[in-house]
């Protein structure tokens, strides 16, 4: 028995620990651990409503938008509003844009070399490589000529003596099984998937403002000046910039991403059944389609037991039986106590001791539904839209299964979804149905506005005493919630219910393991001081614990390590 | 180098506003904008805590000057200036969580891309205090200036200078509290 711990050591960066006993080649027990303290909640106690969603887009730098629109839904919620359409649909365009984005990044830039090897691309012949990529895709970039010149790029890269940003790579491993022109092929599509999420990005900030803080939010709608005539408000001009953008990324999303996807899953099919972990999952509804938020472009709902044909639908900004079954347990968390409580109850009071695997182990606290760990992300939404027959997420589901199981050779069903490639291709499928309502949605605007609708804002108003709101948004890791109570107009208390805290947190007071934690146990590990599968599953959940703070290390040593006891 | 238009510069503070002292980079960054005029081709930002997602806002640039806060023994509010080459020979971190990379991990990527900005200044400041809080401690607050006077040179030498604007504002730092 070997215990392994992935022990980022510094508290700059690197906020989650992952430690897994080892026997006989797979992982036998697992915890995941949270290292940093954040509680950035309480400094929102006492401050105007209106502000919150300001200073919520600060508690992480890499997913800024998704908390001011959870925010100001929750402010909204509490106060009982609704918002115009076309704020509704400014909206909708800002999360389908950085979820294109966020959903690209993350599969090209920050995990795709879990399964890509870079090096063994060095091997690869570039007009197999190309003829290849022509056989998958029409995709016009995968010629024998874009080919050579990635190779030629990579090897004078590789010459140069340092890897960059392949440098503690995992290259050479013998869980790397893709043929060298395939890893050619994901090379030339990491290098192109720069430019499409920069587009994607682009449009965020047309429509949001000029940094990666968007600012055109409000409580009550937005701040985006609409005048057709104006240079500086949203006009024609930069309308059509926003649909050229929106359909160059789509053809990337359609032609590369998802194919990508499903041809290095096929490639992998024996690690179909790895991963899956806990099969209860959530997702919430979004892309709001009426100014009250009762109707959407992506369902929500529930799964419990990977069971599909039992799945429950929440389906408006009022939903009760959301509102009603989120709690959070603080039973393995360093916090003061042992509770399961309701948001709108909770306390945060921190209380840190050493790392007991069998007590308290992380600061991250574990939601419950129902008393029940969820997974969520875009895994759990198309499941529940695949479950409640929707007919979009149907369509690329089915499609994406159909296209790896005939590079696999098999026929495979939905079922395959459970698991650490699930993931992957859930999000992909994700990304490609964001790729067709983004047009869409830009349709629902425009067409609006040509109506002669250019409104965007409902003033608030802040009743005496005490209100209570919840806000919901599907965001690229899932399901976040903000849950405000307001007294007299001011903030009396928050809490953030973020996405990777209902797939990173720990066991709970009935020792339920986190979705983290489950998924890993069972899947192989084929050299203890190498655990490259340890980090294919944590990263197919694309974990986002790190962004609190910020510190460049320009003279430090290594500041992560892997320790194998 | 052709006109200032296509030279690209790119003033970006990076930092959290909610942590402390890691306020710094997006404190003088617009403390820049608000004090004074940027010519044609260059632009500040108070870019956050992006980590890789820094990419959309490094293609294209010419010239960076990054504001933020670095590790060191140094006392805290020492303030520090590193080049390119010296960015990019620390070591990269064993990935744990695919959004640990920062601004090393994003010029390196756009290194590997052929895309890295020609030249690139980081102004560090080494802080006293990163826990959650809404101010600057002294010592780091009294290096506001340091680290302007550290940009001003670099845009001189750059050839796109910035004059001191003749209706200076106060800078927008909002998490300082309008109301409380």
């Amino acid at each position: 028995m070997a215990r392994i711990t992935v022990d980022p050591i510094t508290r700059i960066e690197g906020h989650l620990r992952i430690d897994v006993e080892v026997d006989g080649g797979a992982v036998r027990d697992s915890w995941s651990s949270g290292q940093m303290y954040r509680g950035i909640e309480t400094i929102l106690k006492g401050r105007d409503p209106r502000d919150a969603w300001l200073f919520t887009q600060r508690f992480c730098g890499v997913c800024t938008t998704v908390h001011a629109i959870a925010s100001v839904r929750a402010v909204e919620n509490a106060l009982n509003m609704e918002v115009p359409l076309n704020a509704q649909y400014i909206r909708n365009l800002l999360i389908l844009a950085h979820g294109l984005h966020d959903h690209i990044v993350h599969f090209y830039h920050l995990s795709a070399l879990d399964w890509v090897d870079v090096v063994e691309a060095l091997k690869a012949d570039p007009a197999k490589a190309a003829s290849l990529g022509e056989s998958l895709s029409p995709w016009p970039g995968n010629s024998k000529r874009q080919m050579e010149a990635v190779k030629a790029k990579l090897k004078e890269f590789v010459d140069r003596g340092q890897l960059g940003i392949f440098a503690n790579g995992y290259w050479g491993h013998s869980a790397m099984k893709l043929p060298p022109e395939v890893n050619l092929l994901a090379v030339n599509h990491y290098l192109q998937a720069l430019d499409y999420q920069q587009k994607a990005n682009k449009v965020v900030a047309i429509l949001g403002g000029k940094t990666p803080n968007i600012q055109n939010l409000a409580v009550g709608g937005v701040a985006n000046a609409i005048n057709l005539d104006n240079e500086s408000a949203l006009n024609m001009t930069k309308l059509f910039a926003v649909k050229d953008l929106l359909d160059d990324v789509a053809t990337f999303v359609q032609q590369v991403y998802l194919v990508d996807v499903c041809a290095v899953g096929a490639l992998y099919a024996h690690w179909l059944g790895y991963g899956a972990g806990v099969t209860n999952y959530l997702a919430v509804p979004d892309l709001a389609l009426d100014t009250k938020g009762t109707q959407f472009d992506l369902p929500g709902g529930t799964i419990f037991e990977g069971n599909l044909g039992g799945a429950k639908a929440i389906t408006s900004f009022q939903d009760a039986y959301f509102k009603e079954n989120v709690e959070e347990s603080i039973a393995h968390s360093w916090y003061d106590g042992d509770w399961q409580r309701h948001p709108w109850q909770e306390d945060t009071e921190p209380k840190y001791s050493e790392f007991d695997p069998n007590g308290k182990y992380s600061w991250v606290k574990s939601p419950r539904f129902m008393g029940r760990p969820m997974q969520v992300g875009p895994l759990a939404q198309m499941l529940v839209g695949y479950a409640t027959g929707h007919e979009l997420i149907k369509k690329w589901v089915d499609y994406a299964l159909g296209t790896a199981g005939a590079v696999a050779g098999a026929k495979l069903g939905p079922g395959v979804l459970h698991g650490t490639l699930g993931r992957h291709l859930a999000r992909a499928v994700r990304a490609t149905v964001f790729s067709e309502l983004a047009v869409k949605h830009w349709g629902l605007l425009a067409n609006n506005i040509g109506k002669g609708d250019t409104a965007v804002f409902n003033p608030p108003e802040f009743p005496s005493g005490e209100q209570q709101g919840f806000g919901f948004h599907e965001a690229p890791r899932g399901t976040l919630s903000h849950w405000v109570v307001i007294d007299n107009g001011k903030i009396k208390n928050y809490q953030a219910v973020v996405p990777s805290t209902w797939n990173a947190g720990p066991r709970d007071a009935k020792g339920q393991k986190g979705p983290y934690e489950a998924s890993l146990v069972g899947n192989p590990i084929a050299d203890p001081k190498r655990p490259l599968e340890v980090l294919r599953t944590i990263h197919s959940f694309d974990p986002c614990l790190a962004c609190a703070i910020h510190t460049v290390d320009v003279e430090g040593q290594e500041l992560s390590k892997v320790r194998v006891l | 180098m052709g006109g200032s238009e296509a030279r690209n510069v790119l003033v970006m503070g990076l930092g959290n506003v909610l942590m402390g002292d890691d306020a710094f980079g997006p404190t003088v960054a617009r403390t820049l904008e608000s004090r004074f005029d940027l010519p044609p081709g260059v632009s500040a930002l108070d870019a956050g805590t992006p980590g890789l997602d820094l990419m959309p806002y490094l293609l294209g640039v010419k010239a960076l000057v990054v504001v933020d806060t670095v590790s060191s023994k140094d006392p805290p509010g020492t303030v520090k200036t590193y080049r390119l080459e010296e960015i990019l020979r620390a070591p990269i971190q064993p990935r744990v969580n695919p959004h640990d990379p920062g601004l090393k991990e994003a010029l390196h990527t756009l290194d590997f891309a052929g895309q890295c900005p020609e030249e690139v200044l980081l102004v560090g400041v080494v802080p006293e205090n990163v826990e959650r809080g809404l101010a600057l401690s002294p010592a780091v607050r009294d290096s506001v200036d340091a680290a302007l006077g550290e940009i001003l040179k670099e845009l001189d030498r750059l050839g796109v200078p910035a004059s001191p604007r003749r209706n200076a504002s106060e800078p927008d730092l909002w998490w300082l509290g309008r109301d409380s």
